[in-house]
């Protein structure tokens, strides 16, 4: 730094009492005096500033703090006696017994799923359906005593139980079979015509094309037609005998009357 | 800062063999001595080291620690800072190689100091954003050289007056002063250079 001169005092007495101005210490003319140098100089003008500044900065810093295991570190490493008793207090958790350990390992697991609502939901069901079961079976929790589970007596139930099942399906064997006696006389149908005259049309071996027969379904029901007729069918139309296409010259012609039952659905 | 005599008393007991006496010295200046060491050498780690060396050379010495020739906290900054300077120089060549923009703290993401500036534009939470100046200043204390760095460590962050810097320091108050105002000027410069790169 320069050693200059500036308002009656040197850049090295500026910088000497930088840190008293800084720390708040320094006070009448002589804060006069280093004010005015520090308006007037260049260089200890903008120290002024940054050392300010600076201070600022690290002032804004806080503390840091240090890891938990470090005090047990250092006692660990110095005396080596204590640590032992920091080291439990660190390191020292409650004593459980078996029941909390085994409660904590698998009965709260355990839980844990059983009350979930699916879970709940399915056991519900399943008592629901056991109940039902056993209700139908005719076993009521109330009878069963401990001599019923013996093997002779489950035995014994069993027989009962299917004995009982089989009198009952032969009770109800005569109902069941009038019922399905009613059932099938009911289900006999009519005879019915068309559906004969159908398959009759399916088993049709005039070798005729299908066109040709369905062009007779457009003919009146009441209308005749003549056998052996050399050019289409003579139609003798029997409501009005004036329009039949029927020649009257020639009356030895046989006449065959065909009448149709078509049906039209 | 402290009771002398207390203090006394304390350092008595300890020599004297009880551990109880000595595991209250620990827990009274630990904290004290890790922030100088994490200040210092920047690192978490290195702090952690530190400060259990500092305790175990002041474990030691116990014996030689003498009431009538200054503070007990002068005394374990003394201890401290020595170690401190002897840790500097075994890891000088290690500092040589690295990058000049790397990351010293393991507080931080290994990221360059520039890219560790809080947008401006967009301003976190105060608290992150605290966080990070905190942490910029932190890496902008570390590139100062280790003289001006401890000497600001020790008024600034420690609050020790000038004339138990210059007995630690074994140098006249004035260049404690002089220290002092040269790092506080130079931390200012780095972070203004810092933040004008992100502006």
């Amino acid at each position: 730094m320069p050693d200059l001169t500036r308002n009656g005092m040197q850049c090295n007495e500026f910088d000497s009492l930088l840190t008293d101005a800084i720390d708040g210490v320094l006070s009448g003319a002589a804060l006069d005096r280093f004010r005015a140098h520090a308006r007037a100089c260049n260089n200890c003008g903008p120290l002024l500033a940054e050392a300010e500044a600076g201070r600022t900065w690290l002032k804004g810093l806080t503390e840091v703090e240090p890891p938990a295991s470090m005090v047990a570190n250092i006692l660990a490493s110095t005396t080596g006696v204590d640590t032992q008793r920091l080291w439990t207090q660190a390191r020292i958790q409650p004593r459980i017994s078996w029941w909390e350990h085994v409660q904590a390992s698998f009965l709260e697991p355990f839980w844990a799923t059983v009350r979930q609502p699916r879970f709940a939901m399915s056991f519900g069901m399943a008592f629901f359906a056991i109940s039902v079961t056993l209700t139908m079976l005719g076993v009521k929790p109330a009878d069963i005593r401990a001599i019923d589970l013996r093997p002779a007596a489950i035995r014994h139930t069993y027989y009962n139980t299917q004995a009982r099942v089989i009198r009952y399906f032969d009770n109800v064997r005569p109902v069941l079979e009038l019922n399905a006696a009613l059932r099938s006389i009911k289900r006999t149908p009519p005879a019915e015509p068309g559906p004969a005259k159908q398959k009759e049309r399916k088993n049709d071996t005039t070798q005729q094309p299908e066109q040709k027969q369905d062009r007779n379904y457009s003919q009146a029901g009441n209308q005749l037609i003549l056998a052996s007729a050399p050019a289409g069918p003579t139609v003798i139309d029997r409501s009005n005998p004036d329009r039949s296409n029927l020649d009257p010259s020639s009356p030895d012609l046989p006449v065959v009357s065909v009448t149709t039952y078509r049906r039209f659905v | 800062m402290e009771d002398v005599q207390v203090v006394a008393m304390l350092v008595r007991r300890c020599i004297a063999g009880d551990s109880a006496a000595w595991e209250e010295i620990v827990q009274t200046y630990n904290r004290r001595i890790y922030n100088i060491c994490y200040r210092f050498a920047g690192s978490g780690d290195d702090a952690q080291d530190l400060t259990q060396e500092v305790f175990i050379k002041m474990y030691r010495t116990l014996v030689s620690y003498d009431p009538s020739k200054g503070a007990f906290v002068t005394w374990v900054t003394t201890i401290t800072r020595n170690l401190l300077v002897d840790h500097f120089r075994k890891t000088k060549q290690d500092r040589m190689t690295d990058s000049m923009d790397s990351a010293s703290s393991d507080h931080e993401d290994a990221q360059p100091l520039s890219e560790q500036i809080p947008d401006q534009s967009a301003p976190p939470d105060a608290h992150v954003r605290q966080r990070e100046v905190s942490e910029t200043v932190h890496q902008a204390l570390g590139k100062l050289s280790p003289e001006l760095r401890e000497a600001v460590i020790l008024r600034d962050l420690q609050d020790m007056d000038y004339r138990e810097i210059a007995t630690v320091l074994r140098v006249p108050e004035g260049t404690v002063k002089s220290r002092i105002n040269r790092g506080r000027a130079e931390l200012a410069r780095l972070l203004q250079r810092t933040y004008r790169q992100v502006m």
